[in-house]
C-alpha cells in the first residue's frame, strides 16, 4: 500500500484582520464587484441613442370630406358593413350589403363564400390538419381559443338564400371543412349583371391564429367576414382555407362602420371618415372607414394603443400619410423612427422601381410581441389593403433587421398583393417571392450594410448580435439557406395549396426570390426593373397568372425566356456545377444537379491572365481543353459572378492550386475546440 | 464536534484563492486535460471543414474571417458534431449559447454529450486528488495526488450516481415544470414583454436556487467524505446536510460570492472575447487564459468550501484523511494486536 509522504500541516484559521482592515476589505471587495458589474454593464441590448420617452397619442383629426376618386379596379366585389365587437365575448356581430357584378362571360347559378374563420372551429378543418404536416401543429389548442363565423342571413331581395347554401370542400372533399360556403341561386346572374346581397353574421374571435385574433384587449382581425369568392371564366375560384397559402378577392370599395369600446384606438383598411357615439349605446363609439379599389378590409383596435402619424414625402411620388399604432411598451422614439424610415423605404424604393402607391394612407401596426407559443400565435408580419402588422421586440439591437425587414416587407407587399393582386392560393410566390425579392433589393440599398446574424437567449429575451455573420442580399435577403433545404420539393407550377407544407414557404419566398435576383444578374437592373415595372403597371388592380408574368418578362428583354422559366419554376430540379477535376490544362467541369442553366467558366493561369468560356450547361459534364496559354491553371471558377444564386453547393463552383482549406480548418476547429472546453466545464460544473 | 467560532466567508473565499494560487499545477493541468478532451472532437471537426472545402476558392475568406454563407452550406451538409459547427461558437455568443442551453435546459449534440459524460467521470476522478490537495494546503506530489483521486473514486462514484439522478430528476421535472407550465400560465394572457422577462427571471430563479442547493450539498459531501474519510456516501450526504442546516445563511453567501466572482470573469470575457478575424494564435491564446480563469475559479470556489468547512468544524490537525500505516485491515490489526499482546477490542 502507498505511503503519503511528509507530515500533514495541522489546519489553521485564516489570519484576523483588526474590524477596520476586515471591513474595508470588505467594503472595497464589494465595490469592486458592484463597479464591475455596474459600470461596465454593457449596453447588451443597443447602442445608439435611445429614448424612452413615450410617443403622445395622436390629437383627433377632423374629418375633411372626401372626394370620391376616378375607379382604378373593376370594383366587381363592394361591402358596406357595419359590425360591433364585444369585447366580453370576443364577438363581432355584423350586417350589411355586398353588391357585386358577374365580370365574367358566362352566367353564375350559385355564389361562393370564403368563411375563413370555421378553420378554426374545430381540430377536423383541412387547415388544422395541414398544419399537422408543418412546422406547428395548431392541433389540440384549448376550445377557449377556438373561432368561427356563422352566417345569420344572407338575402338577394326578398329571398332568403340560406337555405340553399350548402358546405363543400372542393379541394380535398373533407366533409369537415366549412370554410366554403357554396349558395345556389334560384336564378343565374347574367354576365355584367349587378346583384345586391343582404348578409349578416356573427363571428367568434379566436385566441390568434393565422395573424388574426385575440390577446387581452387587443384585437386584430382579418378574414372577418363572409367574403366572396372569384367567379372567373371557368369558373368560382374559391379555394378551402389552406394551412400553405393566404386569400383571394375581387377588388371593390369597402364602407365598414365599427362599433367599438369608448376610447379604444383604432386602425384599418382606408381612411376613418366618421366618428361619432353610436346610437343608444354610449359605451360605444362607431367609426366609419371608407376605402376604395382594394380588394380586402381588416382591422385593429386596442386601449392601449400609442398614436402617431408622420408623412411620406418623396419627389416625383405622392404624399401619403403613414400611421403608426404601437404597443405601449414599444413606445419610444426609436421605434417611432425605425417603423416610419422602413415604411418609407419600401415606399420611395417600390414606388421608383414599380409605381407610385395610390392610397392617402398607411396604417403600420406594431403586434403584442408573442414571446412565448402559449400566448397564441403572432399577428404580427401579415398585410392587408393599405393596412399592415410588423413586429418589434422591447428591445432592439442597432445592427438588427428588426423592425425593418418585417415593416418594409409589409409595406411591400401593398404593391405585390394589395394592387397586383394574385391568386395567393394558387400563385403565391407571385406575391410572396417578388416582395422578398424586392424587400431584399431595399435592404441592401438603403440600410447599413453591417447587418449582424441575431440569436436571442435565454427564453428568447437576450439579443446577441454576431456582427461577423453580416447580413447578404444573396444569402439573407434572398434566403438562400432555407431554400437550400427544401429545393427539390415542390415545382413552383404546382397550384400552392397543393404544396407540402414543410416546405411551402422556401418554395414560395425564398426561390422565386432567388431566381428574380438570378434574372437580374442575368439581364442586368435597368431590364429587370422595367419588367417589373411594366408588369405592375399593366396588372395593377387586376388578378395576372404566371403567364402574363412571363410573357411581359419575353416582350421587354426582348428575349425568349422561356428556358428560364421551364427550369426555375415549371421543374422542381435543382441546381448544381462543379469544378470536377483539373489536370495539367484539362478541366473537367460538372452538372450534379438535374437543372440545367449556363454557365461562364473561368480559368486562371499562374502569369495572371484568364480566360472565360460559355457552357449551354446542358450535358452532365464538359471538358476544357485550353493549350493557348502555357502557364500553369492556379484557379478555375463556374459562374464566377454568382448569377445562379440556385446554385445550392457554391464551395464546389471553384477550384485552386494553392487551397486555403487546410488554414480555414485550422482556424475554426481551435476556435470549435475553445468553445467545446468551455462547454466541457460549464456542463462539468455539475459533475 | 461542533466549533462555536464563524468562519468569515471573505476570509475562506481569501484562502481558497490562497491555495489555488499555491497549487498552479493544479489548475494548468486541469487545463491540459480538458483540451485533451476537446482536441479530438476538434480533429473531427476540422476533418470534416477541410473535406467540405477540398480545393475550393471559397476557402480563402473562412481561412482569416468568418463566412456566413459557407457556414450555412456546411451546415446544410453536416452530420454529426459538424452540425454544431455554427457562428455561436464565435466570441461571447458562444459562452451565452452554453448558458443559455442550460437555463433552457436544451439537448446536447449526442457526441457532445458523450464528450461531457467522459469529462465528468475525469473530473470525478480527479476530484479525490484535487480536495484532499487543497484541504491539506501543501504540495503532495503526483504520486500523492494520484493516490488519493484513487482512494477515493470508489466512494465519489457512488456520490455521483445519487447526484447525476437528482440532476437528472431536477431537469426531467423542475425544470419543465417551472419554463414550461408554470411559465406557460402566467404569460398566457401576457401582453407585454417585459412581463414576461420579469417572470423568466424569477422562474430561472426558482430553477436555480433548488439546483445550486443540489450542488451545495453534493459539494459539502464530497468534502467532508474526503476530509473526514467517509467511507459511507449517505453519511456524507447526511453529514452535509446537518452543515448546511446550521449554517444556511454564511453557506449560501459563499456560494454566491464565488458566483459574484464568476459574473465578474464573464464581463472581462464580454469585453476580450476574441473576434472571427482575429489571428488563430492569438484567439486560442486568450481563450485558453480565459479558460484557465474558470477553471482557477472552480478550483478556488472547491477550496472556499473547504475551508469554510474546516475553519467551522477545525478538528485539530485535521487536514484530511490521516496517511495510509501499514497494515490498516481488521485482521492486520488484530495480528498485530497478538503480536503485541494486547486484547483484542471490545465488539
Amino acid at each position: 500500500m502507498p505511503t503519503c509522504q511528509g507530515a500533514d500541516v495541522p489546519f489553521s484559521r485564516p489570519p484576523i484582520t483588526r474590524r477596520a482592515l476586515t471591513l474595508t476589505l470588505r467594503l472595497g471587495t464589494l465595490a469592486l464587484g458592484l463597479g464591475t458589474l455596474a459600470l461596465g454593464t454593457p449596453d447588451l441590448w443597443h447602442a445608439g441613442t435611445l429614448s424612452a420617452a413615450p410617443v403622445p397619442p395622436r390629437a383627433p383629426v377632423a374629418f375633411a370630406p372626401r372626394q370620391i376618386p376616378s375607379p382604378l379596379s373593376q370594383r366587381l366585389a363592394n361591402y358596406s358593413l357595419r359590425a360591433a365587437l364585444d369585447d366580453a365575448t370576443h364577438t363581432i356581430t355584423g350586417d350589411g350589403t355586398i353588391t357585386w357584378t358577374n365580370g365574367t362571360k358566362h352566367p353564375t347559378s350559385e355564389l361562393r363564400f370564403h368563411l375563413y374563420w370555421n378553420a378554426w372551429r374545430d381540430d377536423r378543418s383541412t387547415w388544422i390538419q395541414e398544419t399537422r404536416l408543418g412546422r406547428t401543429s395548431m392541433a389540440g389548442r384549448p376550445a377557449a381559443d377556438r373561432g368561427s363565423i356563422d352566417v345569420t342571413a344572407l338575402t338577394l331581395g326578398a329571398a332568403d338564400l340560406l337555405p340553399a347554401a350548402t358546405f363543400i370542400a372542393p379541394d380535398d372533399g373533407n366533409p369537415d371543412d366549412k370554410t366554403v360556403l357554396r349558395v345556389a341561386l334560384a336564378r343565374p346572374v347574367a354576365p355584367g349583371e349587378t346583384i345586391e346581397l343582404g348578409i349578416a353574421w356573427t363571428s367568434h374571435v379566436p385566441r390568434p391564429y393565422a395573424r388574426t385574433g385575440v390577446q387581452g384587449q387587443y384585437y386584430f382581425i382579418a378574414q372577418w367576414f363572409p367574403k366572396l369568392g372569384v367567379l372567373e371564366d371557368a369558373g368560382w375560384n374559391c379555394h378551402q382555407f389552406h394551412a400553405a397559402t393566404e386569400f383571394f378577392s375581387d377588388f371593390g370599395n369597402y364602407d365598414v362602420t365599427l362599433a367599438l369600446p369608448q376610447n379604444w384606438n383604432v386602425g384599418a383598411t382606408g381612411a376613418e371618415i366618421k366618428a361619432d357615439p353610436a346610437a343608444g349605446d354610449a359605451a360605444r363609439t362607431n367609426h366609419r372607414f371608407v376605402q376604395t379599389d382594394v380588394h380586402d378590409f381588416a382591422w385593429t383596435t386596442s386601449p392601449d394603443f400609442m398614436v402617431t402619424s408622420r408623412d411620406f414625402i418623396e419627389p416625383g411620388l405622392p404624399k401619403v400619410t403613414m400611421r403608426l399604432l404601437l404597443q405601449p411598451e414599444h413606445g419610444t422614439t426609436e421605434q417611432v423612427t425605425r417603423h416610419f424610415n422602413a415604411t418609407a423605404i419600401a415606399l420611395r424604393n417600390y414606388g421608383n422601381w414599380f409605381g407610385p402607391y395610390p392610397y392617402d394612407q398607411i396604417t403600420i401596426v406594431d403586434p403584442v410581441t408573442v414571446f412565448n407559443p402559449a400566448q397564441g400565435a403572432n399577428t404580427g408580419g401579415m398585410e392587408y389593403p393599405t393596412l399592415f402588422t410588423a413586429g418589434s421586440r422591447w428591445k432592439l439591437l442597432a445592427h438588427e433587421l428588426r423592425p425593418e425587414s418585417v415593416t418594409i416587407h409589409e409595406a411591400g407587399h401593398q404593391f405585390w398583393y394589395g394592387m397586383v393582386a394574385t391568386n395567393e392560393f394558387e400563385h403565391a410566390w407571385m406575391d410572396e417571392g417578388f416582395n422578398t425579392y424586392s424587400t431584399a433589393r431595399a435592404i441592401a440599398t438603403d440600410i447599413d450594410p453591417q447587418i449582424a446574424t441575431v440569436e436571442r437567449y435565454f427564453g428568447g429575451f437576450l439579443p446577441w448580435a454576431y456582427e461577423d455573420a453580416v447580413w447578404t442580399r444573396e444569402v439573407d435577403g434572398d434566403r438562400l439557406n432555407a431554400y437550400r433545404l427544401v429545393a427539390s420539393f415542390d415545382a413552383q407550377s404546382t397550384p400552392t395549396w397543393q404544396y407540402w407544407p414543410g416546405s411551402a414557404g422556401a418554395i414560395t419566398y425564398n426561390k422565386t426570390a432567388l431566381w428574380l435576383n438570378t434574372l437580374e444578374k442575368m439581364l442586368g437592373w435597368e431590364t429587370t426593373q422595367k419588367i417589373l415595372a411594366t408588369y405592375f403597371q399593366r396588372w395593377s388592380f387586376k388578378h395576372p397568372t404566371p403567364d402574363d408574368f412571363f410573357a411581359i418578362a419575353n416582350e421587354v428583354s426582348g428575349k425568349d425566356l422561356t428556358w428560364f422559366f421551364d427550369a426555375v419554376y415549371r421543374s422542381s430540379a435543382t441546381f448544381d456545377y462543379a469544378v470536377g477535376q483539373v489536370t495539367g490544362h484539362t478541366v473537367a467541369i460538372q452538372r450534379l444537379g438535374d437543372g440545367i442553366f449556363p454557365v461562364d467558366i473561368k480559368v486562371t493561369f499562374a502569369d495572371g491572365q484568364s480566360t472565360v468560356t460559355h457552357w449551354d450547361g446542358a450535358d452532365r459534364w464538359h471538358i476544357l481543353n485550353d493549350a493557348s496559354n502555357t502557364s500553369k491553371i492556379v484557379a478555375v471558377e463556374v459562374d464566377p459572378d454568382r448569377v445562379l444564386l440556385l446554385d445550392l453547393n457554391r464551395t464546389n463552383n471553384s477550384w485552386t492550386a494553392e487551397p486555403q482549406a487546410g488554414l480555414a480548418a485550422k482556424r475554426w476547429s481551435l476556435r470549435w475546440i475553445t468553445w467545446a472546453e468551455e462547454l466541457l466545464m460549464t456542463y462539468g460544473f455539475f459533475s | 464536534m461542533a466549533s462555536s467560532v464563524k468562519a468569515p466567508i471573505l476570509g475562506c473565499l481569501a484562502e481558497g484563492w490562497r491555495r489555488v494560487i499555491a497549487a498552479p499545477a493544479l489548475s494548468a493541468s486541469l487545463l491540459v486535460v480538458t483540451l485533451l478532451v476537446a482536441l479530438p472532437m476538434g480533429r473531427v471537426v476540422g476533418g470534416m471543414i477541410e473535406q467540405q472545402l477540398g480545393s475550393s476558392l471559397v476557402a480563402e475568406k473562412p481561412a482569416w474571417n468568418w463566412d456566413a454563407a459557407w457556414a450555412a452550406e456546411f451546415a446544410a451538409e453536416a452530420q454529426g458534431l459538424g452540425k454544431t459547427f455554427t457562428h455561436e461558437i464565435i466570441g461571447f455568443g458562444g459562452t451565452l449559447k452554453i448558458l443559455s442551453g442550460i437555463a433552457d435546459n436544451q439537448p446536447l449534440n449526442p457526441t457532445l454529450a458523450g464528450a461531457v459524460a467522459a469529462y465528468a467521470m475525469l473530473w470525478l476522478f480527479l476530484t479525490g486528488g484535487i480536495v484532499d490537495r487543497l484541504a491539506r494546503g501543501r504540495a503532495v506530489r503526483a504520486p500523492g495526488f494520484f493516490a488519493a483521486c484513487g482512494g477515493y473514486f470508489g466512494r465519489l462514484l457512488r456520490l455521483f450516481v445519487i447526484s447525476s439522478v437528482t440532476y437528472w430528476a431536477i431537469f426531467k421535472w423542475w425544470h419543465p415544470f417551472l419554463l414550461s407550465r408554470v411559465y406557460d400560465h402566467y404569460t398566457r394572457d401576457l401582453m407585454s414583454e417585459r412581463d414576461g422577462l420579469v417572470i423568466r427571471a424569477l422562474l430561472y430563479l426558482a430553477f436555480g436556487l433548488v439546483l445550486f442547493i443540489a450542488n451545495l450539498i453534493f459539494d459539502y459531501a464530497k468534502v467532508r467524505m474526503i476530509v473526514e474519510d467517509r467511507r459511507s456516501v449517505v453519511s456524507a450526504l447526511g453529514a452535509s446536510m446537518r452543515f448546511l442546516r446550521r449554517r444556511p445563511l454564511r453557506a449560501f453567501g459563499l456560494y454566491l460570492l464565488n458566483g459574484i466572482a464568476f459574473l465578474m470573469v464573464l464581463r472581462l470575457w464580454l469585453e476580450l472575447a476574441p473576434q472571427a478575424w482575429d489571428s488563430i494564435g492569438w484567439a486560442f491564446l486568450v481563450t485558453q487564459i480565459y479558460l484557465l480563469v474558470r477553471l482557477w475559479l472552480r478550483l478556488a470556489f472547491v477550496a472556499s468550501e473547504i475551508v469554510f468547512f474546516q475553519g467551522e468544524l477545525a478538528h485539530a490537525g485535521y487536514t484530511a484523511r490521516p496517511p495510509y500505516v501499514w497494515p490498516n485491515s481488521a485482521a492486520a490489526e488484530a495480528i498485530e494486536n497478538l503480536g503485541h499482546g494486547r486484547p483484542p477490542a471490545e465488539s
